[in-house]
């Protein structure tokens, strides 16, 4: 045995994944469920607020944008630039748009810096006369275009690209000679372009991580349910068992009692062995959530039992999530020679985050090997097993190390 | 064991025995059990711990059911403990965290009450001369401890545990791990005298590796980080 049986436990990732989709147990669906509502719920609320951002920032474009550079088109320092700029802005939006409510968006950063060189440009060749009308586009619009292209980061980005914004409009208003009055216009302008793109973008963030919480929340409530529910079904179930062991109990100790059985009757001795045997697993029993692996050990010794074989099952520590063939080779070998147990059986567990132990006692008679694997030693690499008989019990183990 | 350790520490007086049980169909049952063994009396009996040793205040060995009246008795295992009363808890409570609880707290050995008579004589016998005794529902509870501060176990020790759990034949024990029966006794003595370490300090577990130390179960250079807690809470003698 290695030394780190009693190892704590850490996460098992590796194994996990086969296990859990082959195997269900009452909670692993819940907890599937609980993971994947939250996100659904922020996603189509965020596909929402993505909807608004594109149809402001392309009605903006196209509605206000448009019609004034159009009309002062005559008046720009450089009426190709700021035409040029305008349909190379419409072009990109509208593909950042696109991609972006597909949910595969363009590269931040590269669009970003796209943008900034359009908004040098355009004030470049907009001209002292058109700086502060409506017809200088990218006062207004390109904002709408950060929030475009920066979605889903954090704030952070979208301020720094508008202030390199506000630094561009601010070079090219001194550079037209410092006038009071400018800079008064400039800073409302400033103002404006800031705070609109900014508080939609924080807004939508806001809301999108509120229904994520709230989904994540209602996810909680419901898995608990659930594993409440399943609890309850599973003491339930522990209840009835515990009637019928309990009844088979009462029945033999009743006879004993009113001298209608007689101790030394071997028959009665054996119903009182089987009695106790199965109300002493009942009683042990105390997982709630069950474990595959000792859910279908428990399987086999149940039948066994029922087959009229006295039999212990001790388990120590829980297993840690199996891969199916893994605890196939475990469980399968034990079963298979428990199927030929007589007189009585011990099934013990001991698990670990990393090691675990299936050990079947049983006492050994003449006759046939048990059935599945053959006698002896294997060691397939993942799960080790041996099997002796030594004239006094028959003893086969397996054991898994990670 | 020795040949017999309990008469060279008791004298030719056999072990005197105190049962503590709210089941009178159990103490029946225990004592009728011990009665089997001559080197065993029973003292005295009954559900109230303090009473039962009023009546027998010379008991060698308490035989203490850890769940009285409907809750456990840890606390008072503990001040038994401390006061260097050799408390055997039997009980049917044996799901690890109990039975290690029961140990942490100065219990000299723990018996799930269906380990049967045999088992039960052992442990007393065992218990009288402060020597260790691990019935398989412990070795269970040992080898399966999670506890991050648990007593360092060698390898050799884990698994004779671990077999003796299982298999409940220390003669399949050894002829699975290819050693004499009476190491395989070793391995476990030694693995419990190793939890005399863990939990607070009883006078009961200095005993047992007092006893062991004398024995030659250990040395006490094997065990130096507890020679200084040994020191500490042996009692004067």
């Amino acid at each position: 045995m290695s030394a780190d049986l009693g190892a704590p436990a850490h996460p098992t990732d590796a194994l996990e994944a086969p296990d859990r989709a082959s195997v269900p147990t009452p909670r692993e669906p819940i907890s599937a469920e609980g993971l994947a509502a939250p996100a659904a719920v922020a996603h189509a609320s965020d596909r929402g607020a993505r909807i608004v951002a594109v149809a402001i920032a392309l009605a903006w474009h196209v509605a206000i944008g448009l019609p004034a550079v159009l009309t002062a088109r005559a008046q720009f320092a450089a009426p190709t630039v700021v035409l040029g700029a305008w349909v190379l802005v419409a072009v990109a939006g509208a593909v950042a748009g696109v991609r972006l409510l597909r949910g595969s968006p363009l590269p931040p950063w590269p669009l970003a810096g796209l943008l900034l060189a359009v908004d040098a440009a355009v004030f470049a060749a907009a001209g002292e006369q058109q700086l502060f009308t409506a017809a200088n586009w990218v006062w207004g619009t390109l904002g709408w275009f950060f929030v475009l292209a920066l979605w889903g980061q954090r704030v952070v980005g979208l301020i720094a690209l508008l202030s390199t914004h506000a630094l561009i409009a601010l070079v090219a208003v001194l550079g037209h000679g410092p006038d009071p009055a400018d800079v008064a216009r400039y800073v409302m302008y400033v103002y404006g372009t800031f705070s609109l793109p900014v508080a939609v973008f924080v807004g939508s963030a806001t809301i999108v991580g509120l229904a994520r919480e709230r989904a994540a929340v209602s996810a909680a409530d419901h898995a608990m349910a659930a594993e409440r529910d399943a609890a309850e079904r599973g003491r339930r179930e522990r209840r009835d068992r515990l009637a019928l062991a309990g009844s088979a109990a009462g029945r033999v100790l009743g006879e004993l009692a009113a001298g209608q059985a007689d101790p030394d009757d071997p028959e009665v001795q054996r119903r009182c062995v089987l009695a106790a045997a199965r109300l002493r697993r009942l009683i042990a029993e105390s997982d709630d959530v069950p474990d595959p692996l000792l859910h279908e050990l428990r399987a086999a010794a149940d039948l066994a039992e029922r087959n009229g074989l006295p039999i212990d099952l001790v388990t120590i520590g829980t297993p840690p999530p199996l891969p199916v063939e893994v605890r196939r080779r475990l469980a399968d070998p034990l079963t298979g020679t428990l199927a030929d147990a007589q007189g009585w059986a011990r099934l013990t567990v001991v698990s670990s985050p990393d090691e675990v132990v299936v050990s079947l006692v049983t006492p050994d008679r003449e006759g046939p090997g048990a059935t599945g694997l053959p006698p002896g030693d294997h060691d397939d690499g993942q799960v080790q097993y041996l099997y002796e008989r030594d004239g006094n019990i028959r003893w086969a183990q397996t054991r898994w190390q990670r | 064991m020795g040949a017999d350790p309990v008469a060279a520490m008791t004298g030719d007086r056999p072990v005197g025995v105190a049962i503590v049980d709210d089941h009178p169909v159990v103490v029946e049952g225990v004592r009728a059990w011990l009665a089997t063994e001559p080197r065993l009396t029973v003292l005295a009996t009954g559900d109230d711990p303090d009473a039962v040793l009023r009546a027998a205040p010379d008991a060698d060995v308490i035989l203490l059911d850890l769940r009285l009246h409907g809750r456990m008795a840890l606390d008072k295992l503990a001040e038994l403990s401390a006061a260097g009363r050799r408390v055997v808890v039997y009980s049917e409570h044996t799901d690890p965290q109990t039975m290690l609880a029961a140990l942490d707290a100065g219990a000299v050995a723990f018996l799930a009450k269906h380990e049967g008579r045999e088992h039960c004589v052992e442990t007393v016998l065992a218990a009288a001369s402060d020597r260790p005794y691990v019935p398989p529902a412990l070795a269970g509870a040992m080898v399966g401890d999670p506890r991050p501060d648990r007593p360092m176990l060698s390898d050799k020790e884990r698994e004779a545990l671990l077999l003796w759990f299982q298999s409940m034949s220390k003669a399949s024990v050894a002829r699975r791990m290819q050693i004499s029966e009476h190491t395989v006794k070793q391995y476990v003595d030694r693995a419990r005298i190793k939890y005399t370490r863990a939990g607070r300090p009883a006078a009961t577990k200095a005993a047992l590796l007092a006893r062991a130390i004398e024995d030659g179960l250990v040395r006490p250079e094997e065990i130096g980080i507890y020679r200084s807690q040994a020191a500490h809470d042996r009692p004067t003698p």
